[in-house]
């Protein structure tokens, strides 16, 4: 009985103990821990912490367990204190890098045990370094604006100087009693200067580091700064600036009150009545309608009188000439009549300029004169020289020679070769007639060549100018150039065979030009003579002068050239031409010196040289006729001599 | 130059002082790359993570898997600090060589990956390749600056295995695996650099 009563108070004892509460406590295996993280500040050792579930009601402890990647062994922390509670610090002795740690924390109590979920991590994964150490703030003044110098240290456990971990580094700063903080990011400096400071107060400081593939430390402690009050400063200097403007703003107002009334005419000036010019408001207020309308009516519209008529004349004729080489004119068949015309008013692109250099020619299409010859070697030579010595001549006496019929186109054989040398614009000449002989001393050019310019044979060139529209040669200039090596204007006379002197003769110049397909040979030296035309005086005269040519072509010739007689005017004709003529040569041929043979003979030749003068203007026309001839006609070679010329009568 | 590195920084330092282009200049640009390198691997390698099915965490390979594996590397701080410079580059070199095929096959495989952020993951890994060219040019040049043993390099073989025909699940469990070895091969990488880099610049404290 007693036995039974001490089993019962038993029962009834272990029944109290163990009796659950009135909340029902039970006790159980321990709950599940957690691991909740793991850090090494310096990659030399680490910490993890854990999260220990429900006890149980009973007493437990945990243990942490860890594997390495390489092994299977288990390994027991070893370090449970340092860390603080539910840790495990593992020394530098424990710790590998770059190898995975299996860690598993364990929690057991009388009734069980429960193991937490393993956690994998590699050390150099989980570094977050201390705070850095040692902030030191201090006040420092650049030009007398205060700012902040901030130094730090890294924390003295992270092993920066070997290189073992690379920091980085941020501080904040805000003012006493601000919410929001200005971060400025360090980089790997230890030092840094704050310059955004806004005024006196005390200012609050914090530096935080972080490693390279890290995480980022706590900040530091802060430090305070006081900075010295310099908003006194800043307040004088705007009160000064206040009194200031409300100084000049009182002046100014007191300025505007006194110039009120012309202020007020300058930006609001008075709206202008309606004026009418010549209109009288008096006329429309009388009521009288006619003399409104008088004064209406404008007197001088529309314009009557024409202003410079006369400039709108073409005054002179330009001649382009694209290049130095010959220019190649297409043959018309419409030269015929009108071809030697140069149309003054051609436009082109170089208008105005004159130049007498180894430019061809452009001829007009419609009417130009276009010259026989036959593209040689000699040409392109004589193209040349003419080049060079183009540019000195022109203040020279220029031999003009104005060809028209000659050129007549389908008495030219084949191309017709703009003459090298170039025809200034010569306004007087063509078309006003009576500046001629003004005009003509200007526009005296000289072309020169050597070549030879016949019709049909040799690159002679003759251009014309005509401003006329007729095809005679009226009171037009012909200008032949004769490009010549030398310096001179010399009309190469010369060669004159093949020297043709356009016409404005249409006889002679159809004579000459059928001589043309005789098919002279070129002559490959071409003596050259040339008469220059000296200058036209008063009296409508033009002084022909012969000049030897000096070079050497004329080999032989120059004797004779001295010799010749000068050309003697075979007439005038028609068109007021005074045909010239070398007295040497008969009908056959003037002094026409060529060494051409003609083949055909020639059955006139004659080297005229024709100065035609408008009845009413001393155009200067002159020309000549070379025509080719045998070698027979020589000292008569065509020279002309101005002198003789004009004197008519003397011949 | 002198043949016979070791751990003294006198050593170093004449090599710093006699060449004509700046050691210290070479490597902290490599120290910057290899730093870029391992920030974009482990970007990369979270991207990856964070898609992976639950299952393929539990069959992840062990790192001690990865093909560099052989490669004997310091496993402390104490180990590391006691490599010579030539060592250290040698090491580096030998890693990044090991990676250069791995890389273009991690390629291949990224660029028809079953991943929602495939294209972000294909770009990212050939962003790869060209860091990883180009530190291996870098640290080539470092290396004739260094003497011959910092041009030894070891050579890793790289066996892919079955990857080829393995299916959906299998290959992003593969893809994942190699990333984190890369992952970890390249800090390794950038681990030694940066200490060289700090070996070099004695005159330099603020590179450290």
């Amino acid at each position: 009985m007693k036995e039974v009563m001490e089993e019962a108070v038993l029962l009834f004892l272990l029944l109290v103990i163990y009796t659950p509460d009135a909340q029902g406590t039970r006790y159980s295996p321990p709950g599940k821990p957690e691991l909740t993280r793991c850090r090494s500040p310096e990659k030399e050792t680490f910490t993890c912490w854990w999260k220990p579930g429900s006890d149980g009601g009973l007493p437990t402890t945990h243990a942490l367990y860890y594997r390495k990647e390489n092994s299977d062994t288990i390994y027991e922390c070893s370090d449970y204190h340092t860390a603080g509670e539910n840790s495990c610090f593992f020394n530098k002795n424990d710790t590998s890098i770059w190898v995975n740690y299996n860690i598993t924390v364990v929690a057991s109590n009388a009734l069980g045990s429960t193991f937490s979920d393993p956690v994998d991590i590699d050390v150099v994964y989980i570094v977050k370094p201390n705070p850095p150490e040692k902030v030191t703030v201090t006040v420092m003044e650049l030009k007398e604006w205060p700012f902040l110098r901030v130094s730090w240290e890294p924390p003295h456990k992270a092993d920066t100087r070997s290189g073992w971990i690379t920091l980085i580094y941020e501080l904040r700063v805000k003012l006493e009693g601000d919410d929001e903080w200005e971060m400025h990011l360090a980089g790997q400096q230890k030092l840094f200067n704050i310059f955004s400071l806004r005024s006196g107060g005390t200012y609050h400081v914090q530096v935080r580091c972080k490693p390279d593939h890290g995480f980022w430390s706590e900040w530091s402690s802060t430090s305070h700064i006081e900075i010295p009050d310099y908003l006194h400063r800043e307040k004088s200097m705007w009160i000064l600036i206040a009194v200031f403007s409300a100084f000049i703003f009182l002046i100014l107002t007191w300025s505007l009150h006194m110039s009120s009334h012309s202020l007020k005419h300058c930006i609001l000036p008075p709206v202008p009545g309606p004026k009418i010019k010549g209109f009288d408001k008096q006329l429309l207020k009388n009521g009288k309608s006619e003399d409104l309308l008088r004064v209406l009516v404008v007197s001088d519209f529309p314009p009557t009188t024409p202003s410079n008529y006369e400039d709108m004349l073409v005054e002179y004729l330009e001649v382009y000439v694209p290049q130095e080489q010959e220019v190649l004119l297409e043959e018309s068949k419409d030269l015929h009549d009108s071809c030697l015309k140069f149309e003054g008013s051609t436009s082109d692109n170089d208008s105005g300029r004159v130049s007498c250099d180894s430019h061809t020619l452009l001829m007009d299409k419609c009417g130009e004169a276009k010259e026989e010859g036959r593209q040689t070697d000699q040409e392109d030579s004589t193209t040349e020289a003419e080049a060079q010595g183009q540019q000195k001549d022109w203040d020279q006496d220029t031999l003009m020679y104005a060809n028209g019929d000659i050129l007549s186109p389908e008495k030219s054989s084949g191309r017709v070769k703009t003459w090298p040398s170039v025809f200034s614009p010569l306004p007087q000449y063509t078309l006003s007639l009576p500046d001629q002989t003004s005009s003509l001393e200007m526009a005296k050019q000289h072309c020169y060549s050597d070549s030879l310019f016949c019709p049909g044979s040799t690159s002679s060139y003759l251009t014309h100018l005509g401003n006329n529209d007729n095809e005679t040669l009226g009171p037009g200039s012909w200008e032949i150039c004769l490009s010549n090596r030398q310096p001179y204007s010399h009309i190469p006379q010369m060669q004159t065979c093949q020297q043709v002197r356009s016409h404005s003769d249409v006889n002679i110049s159809t004579i000459a030009r059928k001589q043309e397909p005789a098919g002279l040979p070129l002559p490959f030296f071409r003596p050259t003579a040339y008469v220059e035309v000296q200058r036209f005086d008063e009296e409508d005269m033009v002084v022909l002068q012969s000049i030897v040519s000096d070079h050497g072509f004329h080999e032989g010739f120059p004797q004779m050239l001295q010799q010749e007689d000068y050309s003697k005017v075979k007439g005038v004709d028609s068109n007021n031409m005074l045909l010239l003529q070398t007295e040497a040569m008969k009908e056959d041929g003037d002094g026409c010196r060529c060494q051409d043979q003609v083949t055909n003979g020639v059955t006139e030749s004659s080297c005229t040289l024709s100065i035609s003068t408008t009845p009413h203007k001393p155009t200067a026309h002159i020309h000549t006729v070379v025509s080719t001839q045998d070698e027979m006609a020589q000292p008569a070679s065509g020279y002309v001599d101005t002198a003789t010329i004009f004197t008519l009568p003397t011949y | 130059m002198s043949k016979n590195f070791n751990v003294d920084p006198k050593v170093l330092y004449m090599v710093v002082s006699s060449s004509a282009v700046p050691v210290t200049d070479l490597l902290d640009r490599a120290s910057q790359r290899s730093d870029k390198l391992h920030a974009l691997s482990t970007s990369l390698s979270q991207e990856l993570n964070s898609h992976l099915p639950l299952i393929g965490r539990v069959i992840t390979p062990r790192p001690s898997m990865c093909h560099t594996a052989a490669l004997q590397t310091p496993t402390d701080k104490t180990q590391t600090l006691q490599l010579s410079e030539a060592n250290l580059l040698s090491l580096a070199r030998s890693l990044l060589q090991a990676w250069m095929d791995p890389l273009v096959d991690i390629s291949t495989s990224a660029n028809s990956l079953p991943h929602p952020a495939r294209n972000i993951i294909s770009n990212q890994v050939q962003e790869l390749q060209e860091h990883s060219k180009s530190l291996e040019d870098g640290l080539d040049i470092l290396s004739r600056k260094m003497g011959p043993v910092a041009q030894t390099i070891s050579f890793l073989p790289y066996l892919r295995g079955n990857d080829i025909s393995q299916d959906r699940i299998s290959s992003l469990i593969n893809l994942q695996f190699l990333m984190s070895c890369f992952r970890r091969d390249s800090h390794k990488i950038d681990s030694f650099l940066k200490v060289l880099r700090c070996r070099a610049a004695k005159l330099q404290p603020q590179m450290c």
